[in-house]
């Protein structure tokens, strides 16, 4: 017999043999690969201006041409794709970690903290996502930080709704009251028991968010919320190339097209985990 | 001290609710003697279960005891801190329950399960894992290493069920509580787990507490038998007397009912018309009363007590109690 596989293991292999999930995983390994190593990729310094060559089209010096300020576009989506992880990946960890946790002390506490906990997420989604952002952005000010904070508080009350429901589901269900009955405590039954149930939703639930967050992201840059200007990130180069259309085509593409490939990557990922995810669907070999 | 592992002494359970409270058990006492098999049975709604969630103290938030002892071992369970009674559950009390498509966690391989349930051994992780597999192998699952890393969806109903009971019983406990454990199975598979268990109980010599509400298991598998209806025990004592000597009317006409009992083709199968009584609102005299087609004047009175008739053998009926008998 083999040793027993890993978890991660078993779950990349299943992914890989789907094949929106092996394109899945080719896209987002490849934004993520790009994004760590940035500065080794890109050809051009991305905010490094030479106004002699700006608003070029592509050639093999710009590979995706240069803005009005003679930065090379290519290099620009290259480090904009290093801005866009590092505001989704902390966010989408960070608001599911806080999510989860709640949700779970909601599902399982007791039931006027279920509903504190449930008060407190409805608090938060009653307001529209983009209003809050622009609200916070406009009293502490635009930075990759608040842009973190903010989606994060935004999708907190998702994760917490998923991991509280599936917490009440599993707290009646028979196997939870067989491990009572062999006297696990209750850190043991939230911890080994529930949590493997809960997680692999959740992780699924965040696969397809990043495509969200970066999105979010991106359009609070184009509105000029998100990061500074020098920095380069993907709504911000839509943004500069929004009012160059005319003059260049090649910002709006540089800009649009790395959202468009990062969303269907990682929900292709997301669909995939979610049939992996699950051990009865998992084809055994 | 006496040779009982467990004591029930004149419990008394409610559930609170809306429509006033519901006495779901009513005086209830018998005993399990160290290494017995007793059984229990009683149609569905007598307070089986109830009494299970007593003994382990796994009670729904509205449930109040109101008189009575549980004794383990001396001890009274339901005074007992939480605390003190989580040792006690999986470590010396283990329960198998009905369904075992429902009492295994689907997201976690059964070695790890197994494993985990172990947790107050302080064996290393690869002892566990062995005891686990031995456990396996001796509840008659093949190759056990190798299935020890398969999920429970894995396993066919049978498999499963005999699966919780090596879960049950990996801490050699000395009392296993068996709620219906072979209801959910097909007829061959519920001689299997049967067989097993006598096995598994002869080879550790626990007690079991197996509940059912099958008579032809009951009479295959245990040493005593405890008769239950609509909260009260109306009989007890051992198997083969109960049988072939039921004292009680309900115990009579409960083994008239047993289809392996009955000799000649029938259309239709016998069985106890009338209902229940309802438990918020119960009648005066004795329960079965009305269903009873022995039921006499005073049995509308009184309650009849749960008397000895002889040495094991006990039955609640004013019948047995008249100057003559019948």
């Amino acid at each position: 017999m083999s040793k027993p596989r890993s978890e991660l293991h078993l779950i990349l292999t299943g992914v890989a043999r789907d094949p929106l999930g092996l394109m899945g995983l080719i896209i987002v390994g490849t934004i993520v690969f790009c994004a760590l190593f940035a500065s080794w990729i890109t050809p051009h310094d991305p905010i490094g201006m030479n106004i002699q060559d700006r608003l070029q089209g592509p050639s093999l010096t710009y590979l995706l041409g240069t803005d009005q300020l003679g930065r090379d576009t290519f290099s620009r989506v290259i480090a904009g794709g290093q801005v866009a992880l590092k505001v989704a990946l902390p966010a989408v960890f960070g608001a599911m970690t806080i999510g989860l946790t709640l949700g779970m002390i909601a599902g399982y506490g007791p039931k006027w903290l279920d509903n504190l906990l449930m008060l407190f997420f409805d608090t938060i989604r009653s307001f529209p996502t983009v209003m809050f952002a622009l609200a916070v952005v406009a009293l502490v000010g635009p930075s990759l930080q608040t842009v973190v904070l903010v989606v994060m508080a935004t999708s907190i009350p998702t994760y917490g709704r998923v991991a509280r429901t599936q917490t009440l589901t599993l707290r009646n269900s028979e196997f939870i009251l067989a491990e009572r009955s062999m006297g696990a405590s209750m850190a043991r039954i939230l911890g080994v028991h529930m949590l493997p149930n809960i997680v692999g939703v959740l992780a699924v639930l965040a696969a397809m968010d990043i495509p969200t967050v970066i999105a979010l992201e991106a359009g609070l840059s184009f509105l000029g919320l998100g990061v500074k200007p020098p920095t380069p990130s993907w709504g911000a180069l839509l943004k500069d190339g929004y009012s160059l259309i005319r003059q260049t085509p090649w910002l709006v593409v540089g800009g649009g097209l790395p959202i468009i490939l990062a969303t269907l990557g990682f929900t292709f990922l997301g669909e995939s985990l979610r049939d992996v995810v699950d051990p009865k669907l998992r084809k055994q070999r | 001290m006496s040779d009982s592992l467990l004591e029930i002494d004149r419990l008394s359970v409610d559930y609170e609710t809306a429509r006033g409270d519901l006495k779901a058990l009513r005086d209830i006492t018998f005993d399990v003697k160290k290494g017995e098999i007793v059984g229990i049975v009683g149609e569905s709604g007598c307070g089986k279960s109830t009494l299970i969630s007593s003994i382990l103290r796994l009670t729904a938030p509205n449930t109040r005891f109101r008189e009575g002892e549980v004794r383990f071992k001396g001890q009274d369970l339901l005074t007992l801190p939480e605390r003190k009674m989580r040792d006690l559950r999986g470590a010396d009390i283990s329960i198998v329950f009905q369904d075992p498509m429902q009492t295994h966690n689907p997201v976690l391989s059964v070695g790890r399960q197994m494993v985990d349930i172990q947790h107050r051994s302080s064996a290393s992780r690869a002892d566990k894992r062995r005891r686990a597999a031995q456990m396996l192998g001796a509840v008659g699952i093949p190759d056990p290493e190798a299935r020890l890393d398969q999920f429970p969806h894995e396993f066919s109903g049978g498999m499963r069920q005999r699966i919780a009971i090596a879960m049950a019983l990996i801490s050699e406990p000395s009392l296993l509580i068996a709620d219906e454990p072979t209801t959910a199975l097909d007829a061959t598979l519920e001689v299997q787990v049967i067989e097993r268990l006598r096995e598994l109980q002869q080879e550790y010599n626990c007690a079991i507490l197996f509940i059912s509400h099958h008579l032809g298991v009951i009479a295959e598998l245990c040493d005593r038998v405890v008769v239950m209806y609509a909260g009260a025990v109306v009989e007890s004592g051992e198997v083969r007397e109960i049988f072939h000597n039921p004292k009680h009317p309900y115990t009579r006409r409960l083994i008239d009912c047993d289809p392996g009992h009955i000799k000649e083709r029938a259309r239709v199968l016998p069985t106890i018309p009338g209902e229940v009584p309802d438990l918020a609102n119960l009648p005066q005299g004795c329960i079965f009363q009305d269903r009873c087609d022995q039921a006499m004047p005073r049995c509308a009175g009184d309650v009849p007590p749960l008397t000895t008739l002889k040495v094991g053998h006990q039955a609640a009926c004013w019948l047995n109690q008249m100057e003559d008998p019948v």
